[in-house]
């Protein structure tokens, strides 16, 4: 029994034991805790309207929806997979909800974080089979979008677990749905304004028709007002592409969260206050979970310290930290280790203002993040912060600010580069108003590169370039690539989720299209060839002077023949310091040769090893 | 061969006079002797704590004693080997620290210079490729014999031996190609050339311009620095700097077009090497320490598992899906080795706007002497420079690593020319927020008078600003601060190794001052900043009690009502609510209830 209490202690001690915190990581300290789970329900339209195809084999607009769906699906099943989703059609033939209790509504998913069955489930209702199903499960019938809206509001409130974010997406491309039933529009308007109450944002994803969506009409009722309360209120234009419906939808499906919330310092007592955002970070394949075999249960670890001779369990004050420089061990406590990374507090500090070509584009050592003002904490910080904003992008300067993210955190220098809201032809909001902030490096980030100097290229050359270049233009969009790596991990996911027997291809959106490539440029590489190489030349071939066999991989690389040092070279290059000289597979096979334990493989904890051992 | 060598490895030699005249100075000054010590100091510790591979070596000048391979008749006295070539140790450290002391003797520089040229040639032959360099440290105050200089420049040039000097006084006030006033801060004013300068120091330096500019022409003198330069700045010893590891590559346009590429890194962030290990607190012995990981299952027992009767599942959404590691490995996204293939081309502003990825910048060349390559690489840079457009590359380091999608920028120097590589976004890799407007917001709108405050405040705390002759300086340049992360752990571990009972010593001056805003622009802004203060009322606002939203109400009603309490506080701890426990019956006392009042409160409101 004591033993246990011992490893519960233990256990939250190791929970922030980690020496370097993922820099990334959304910041869970502060006034600033999260909790509970975000929620998303889709309230989609299953009228004949709906389904109706559109001109050269368009898809309808249900299809367009459930592809919306099925996207934002399996981007929370990436990027989010805590968030609730629920899928639920009105103005169908039949019902299915909770208890039946309301007509006309088809509960197809309640909330739950998606799976890959309720992947599946979406690819049914996809196409013209899609329609099929639909029309046999939930057919067409009358609409009472009151009665939908008391489902949901059923639904949001039937979950077990504590909400933090609640959002309704209505799809629909009927701007009267109750064609001038009054009382049902009253009881909707009602219902409604109920969910608003209860906390719930209610968007409308309004698709196109041919005589025009009037939103005036009914859905300025039904909507949630803007969250600003400026004149950019309802997107009046309704979605026409895919692609449109995707972004729109994808701008509200998460909810916006700050990394952390700074105060923002201009000197002498001027504090204002901002939320830092990231905006882009790279998606990573999530960690493995480690299973009971027998049940396929998630198994949870335990780590714990002994002394190594009597077995005593070690407590944290019974453990120091050590590192060895050379051949001498210097030893702190923990604490002193956090210290010696604390400079000041958290927050930005204003050094003073740099014109903007002082930016280096090559200056870039890690994502941006965003920062935008936070009202609620410094009451004036919007207004100095607007200030600040135009001034800085009127003068086409940036801000050159120290940033302390959090806690015992060394400074950065960060570049804050004014960015003044933009819309897109769809009026969405293409990049929102708010500083970028773009870290800049030190002396030690920056490394010095022997240019290579050669001949230029003449100006026929140049030119003949310039053609080859025009042929292969294309609009970059930064949301054009999806990562072939984590959609792979993801397709094999779902194959063995849904035992199929092979995952769905994918499509590798990072390989060039040679194909079309050569096509497109015809004679023109054969005629830049003939410009810049001779004919003997071959780019593909291996450099005229070899230097070094063991680089330039490819194939099967050949191995080098292991050679066993001697205990006398080993110590030769201890004593003299140069064990540094030796490769990582020398070093490891040295270690290996006379059992020597190391901490890692990492090349100084090899050489460490080897030193501890033989300076004894 | 049993192994190689790393090609890109330095060595150099510290070579520093300790001659009586180094211990001189004018009052209200630190002797020259105390500076370059420092500056020795400050290098080695870095050295030592990044690891640095190169090995350095450590020679006296002026000492008392004399011992060196040259010495024979009555030549290269009072000159000291201290310390052949090693890696500098913690040894290093300490010894410079007692032992270097000043010497009551004067010896010929550029003897010294000999000895180091011999003793860098001695340990390094039969080696290929070392980058090898002499710095020395003086104060010129000695006769010194020219008549051998043509023939120590000429071996210095035929040993491709670099040269670095740094003196108490800077070489040429208008010549100094640095122009000073670069680092923040106020710098120590230096001794002005030809004023209080001795015959010997006077003729001294002429040589010293000989030799520096015969060696590298123009850019010689750019070499010779002041020792209260090198305090500030540590990043002068760049010269013995890693250099980034070449990455030899083939572009590729479509099937057909290719050119042999080199890519380097150029700019990364620089990361703490070493981990800390963890050491028994009395032993301070590492292997004291055993670590152990258990599994067990999530039930209130937590019955532990063995590790073999665990396997890897990963989660997909709500379902967790067992995948072993073999079956992931065979399964996986496999890349077909390194490459830097176009996709296409396109406009640089549109690429500008979409936010950079990873953590560095590839500058790539084409292949080193190949001057085909090189003309074909140029056409590309150009055509793109002339069109305003980048290349879309897929971008693969080997085999092993994941593809990467990013731009390639044209970059023409006067000097080079290369193209800029930098990681793009994945769809998955970005956030769509969207944030209310600020600008077309009344309740935001700034008054004209608050926009000429700030207006004016910009204007003060500009960091470039004009110099006499119109050039732009910039007074706060962040890629030449040492990033003082390094810098305080290096003067803390330097400072525990020395001292082991001590308390960690506090933040260096210089380092803080660093970090903070150029005194110059401090005092500029002080009445414009007093202006924006009194024209912005910015007010904390004062943390009411958690303010309950009518969301909140309705969660916790139902939650109540549905007497569904366990799940209320789920995220938290589910057993303690009901149970009791015998691990922690206090806590799970009190957890029930504070959870029980919390829910009374909620419901009350």
């Amino acid at each position: 029994m004591r033993k246990r209490r011992v490893m519960a202690e233990w256990r939250e001690y190791y929970q922030n034991e980690d020496d370097e915190v993922e820099e990334d990581e959304e910041d869970s300290g502060g006034a600033y805790k999260i909790s509970g789970r975000d929620s998303l329900v889709f309230l989609v339209d299953a009228s004949k309207e709906m389904f109706i195809k559109g001109e050269d084999g368009e898809p309808s607009n249900f299809d367009m929806t459930m592809q919306c769906v099925r996207s934002v699906y399996t981007s929370k099943i990436i990027s989010s997979d805590k968030d609730l989703v629920a899928l639920v059609f009105y103005g169908t033939e039949q019902s299915k909800n909770p208890r039946n209790s309301f007509k006309h509504v088809y509960v197809y998913h309640d909330l739950d974080s998606p799976g890959a069955k309720h992947v599946q489930d979406i690819d049914k209702l996809q196409g013209e089979k899609g329609a099929q199903l639909a029309e046999k499960t939930m057919g067409s019938g009358e609409t009472s979008l009151g009665e939908a809206l008391w489902c949901c509001s059923n639904l949001y409130s039937d979950i077990k677990l504590r909400l933090s974010h609640k959002r309704l997406m209505i799809f629909t491309c009927r701007d009267d749905p109750h064609v001038g039933d009054s009382a049902k529009d009253r009881q909707a308007r009602t219902k409604a304004a109920d969910l608003k109450e209860t906390g719930v944002v209610i968007d409308l994803m309004h698709l196109t028709k041919p005589e025009g969506f009037d939103v005036s009409l009914f859905f300025c009722d039904i909507v949630s007002p803007p969250e600003d309360e400026s004149e950019l209120g309802l997107q009046t234009e309704p979605c026409r592409k895919l692609e449109d419906l995707q972004k729109r939808v994808r701008a509200k499906e998460l909810k916006k969260r700050a990394q952390s919330r700074l105060t923002f310092s201009l000197g002498e007592g001027v504090n204002l206050a901002v939320g830092v955002y990231v905006l882009a970070r790279t998606a990573t394949k999530p960690p493995a979970v480690r299973l009971y075999r027998d049940t396929n249960e998630p198994v949870r670890t335990k780590t714990r310290y002994f002394h190594a001779h009597n077995g005593g369990i070690l407590l944290p004050n019974d453990m120091k930290r050590a590192q060895v420089y050379g051949k001498k061990q210097i030893v702190m406590e923990k604490d002193e280790v956090d210290e010696i990374k604390k400079f000041d507090d958290p927050g930005l500090v204003l050094m003073g203002f740099k014109p903007m070509e002082r930016l280096k584009l090559h200056h870039h050592i890690r994502p941006a993040l965003f920062i935008y003002p936070e009202e609620e904490q410094i009451s004036g910080s919007s207004c100095m912060f607007t200030t600040l904003l135009l001034k800085c992008s009127e003068k086409n300067v940036f801000a050159l600010c120290r940033y302390i993210p959090r806690r015992n955190t060394p400074p950065r220098f960060v570049a804050l580069v004014p960015q003044r809201e933009e819309l897109d032809q769809s009026q969405t909001q293409a990049t929102p108003p708010g500083f970028r902030v773009i870290f800049l490096p030190f002396a030690d980030d920056i490394r010095t590169v022997d240019a290579h100097v050669g001949p230029t290229a003449s100006d026929e050359q140049v030119d003949k370039m310039k053609e080859i270049v025009h042929k292969l233009r294309f609009k970059y969009r930064s949301d054009a690539f999806e990562n072939p790596m984590l959609q792979q991990h993801y397709r094999n996911l779902e194959a063995l989720a849904l035992d199929m027997l092979a995952p769905e291809p994918i499509e590798d959106l990072t390989m060039p299209k040679v194909q079309m490539m050569d096509d497109r440029l015809g004679p023109l590489v054969q005629e830049f060839k003939d410009l810049v190489y001779p004919p003997d030349y071959n780019p593909e071939g291996k450099p005229a002077a070899k230097r070094k066999p063991a680089e330039s991989g490819g194939g099967g690389a050949e191995k080098k023949p292991k050679v066993e040092m001697s205990e006398e070279e080993l110590k030769n290059h201890v004593e003299k310091g140069t064990l540094g000289k030796l490769t990582v597979p020398v070093l490891k096979d040295a270690c290996r040769q006379f059992g020597i334990r190391t901490t890692g493989t990492k090349k100084q904890e090899l050489i460490d090893a080897l030193t501890m051992q033989f300076s004894k | 061969m049993l192994f190689l060598i790393n090609e890109s490895k330095s060595s150099l030699v510290l070579c520093m006079d300790v001659g009586f005249s180094m211990s001189n100075s004018e009052p209200g000054q630190e002797p020259s002797f105390e500076q370059a010590k420092k500056v020795i100091q400050k290098f080695v510790q870095r050295q030592v704590f990044a690891e640095n591979k190169d090995e350095v070596g450590l020679v006296l000048f002026g000492t008392d004693g004399t011992k060196n391979g040259l010495a024979e008749d009555g030549q290269y006295e009072n000159i000291t080997v201290h310390r052949r070539l090693m890696m500098p140790d913690f040894e290093l450290l300490e010894e410079i620290e007692s032992k270097l002391q000043p010497g009551g003797q004067q010896a010929d520089w550029l003897d010294a210079l000999v000895v180091c040229m011999d003793l860098l040639q001695e340990e390094t032959m039969g080696k290929k490729f070392e980058r090898l360099n002499i710095v020395l440290l003086t104060d010129l105050n000695v006769q010194t014999s020219a008549d051998q200089l043509d023939v120590i420049i000429d071996s210095l040039k035929k040993a491709r031996i670099t040269l670095q000097f740094f003196l108490p006084f800077p070489v040429d006030g208008e010549d100094r190609a640095d122009g000073g006033g670069d680092g923040p801060g106020p710098s120590a004013a230096p001794v002005r050339p030809g004023k209080g300068l001795s015959r010997q120091q006077t003729q001294g330096l002429e040589m010293v311009k000989n030799i520096m500019t015969s060696l590298e022409e123009e850019d010689g003198l750019e070499e010779v620095y002041t020792f209260s330069d090198a305090l500030q700045k540590l990043s002068i010893f760049k010269r013995i700097d890693r250099r980034p590891m070449a990455w030899p590559c083939h572009l590729t346009i479509g099937s057909s077009l290719t050119i042999r590429i080199v890519g380097y890194k150029a700019v990364t962030e620089e990361k703490v090497k070493k981990s800390w290990a963890i050491v028994e607190a009395q032993s301070h012995q590492r292997d004291d320490v055993k670590r152990e990981t258990v599994y067990c299952l999530d039930d209130d027992n937590e019955t532990e598992v063995q590790k073999d009767d665990t396997i890897q599942g990963f989660r997909y959404g709500s379902d967790i899906v067992p995948f072993s590691k073999v079956d992931e490995d065979q399964m996986k996204y496999k890349s077909d080795g390194k490459c830097f293939s176009v996709l296409g081309f396109t406009k640089q502003e549109l690429v500008r706007c979409s936010p950079f990825m990873g953590s560095q910048v590839v500058k790539v060349f084409a292949a080193r002497d190949d001057e085909h390559a090189a003309v074909a690489l140029s056409a590309l840079i150009r055509a793109l420079d002339s069109l305003k457009m980048a290349a879309i590359v897929r971008y693969a380091y080997d085999r092993r690593s994941n593809p990467q999608v990013g731009a390639a920028f044209p970059c023409i120097k006067e000097k080079y020319e290369c193209l800029l590589y930098v990681q793009l976004p994945f769809m998955e890799d970005l956030r769509q927020f969207t944030f209310p407007v600020l600008e077309n917001n009344k309740k935001f709108k700034p008054s004209e008078s608050q926009l000429s405050a700030v207006d004016a405040l910009i204007d003060s705390m500009m960091l470039v600003e004009k110099d006499e002759d119109g050039e732009s300086v910039d007074v706060f340049k962040v890629n030449h601060i040492p990033n003082p992360q390094f810098q305080r752990l290096f003067q803390c571990l330097h400072h525990r190794g020395v001292n082991p009972d001590d308390p960690l010593p506090p933040v260096e001056p210089w380092l803080k001052r660093d970090l903070e805003r150029p005194q110059a622009v401090s005092a500029r802004c002080q009445t414009p900043l007093q202006d924006v203060k009194t024209k912005f009322p910015l007010k904390v606002v004062v943390k009411k009690k958690e303010q309950k939203t009518s969301a909140d109400v309705f969660d916790q009603e139902h939650a109540f009502t549905l007497t569904s309490i366990p799940c209320e506080v789920s995220h938290f701890n589910r057993r303690s609510l009901f149970q009791v426990g015998s691990v922690n019956p206090v806590r799970d006392f009190c957890t029930l209830i504070l959870s029980l009042l919390n829910l009374h409160k909620n419901v009350s409101y």
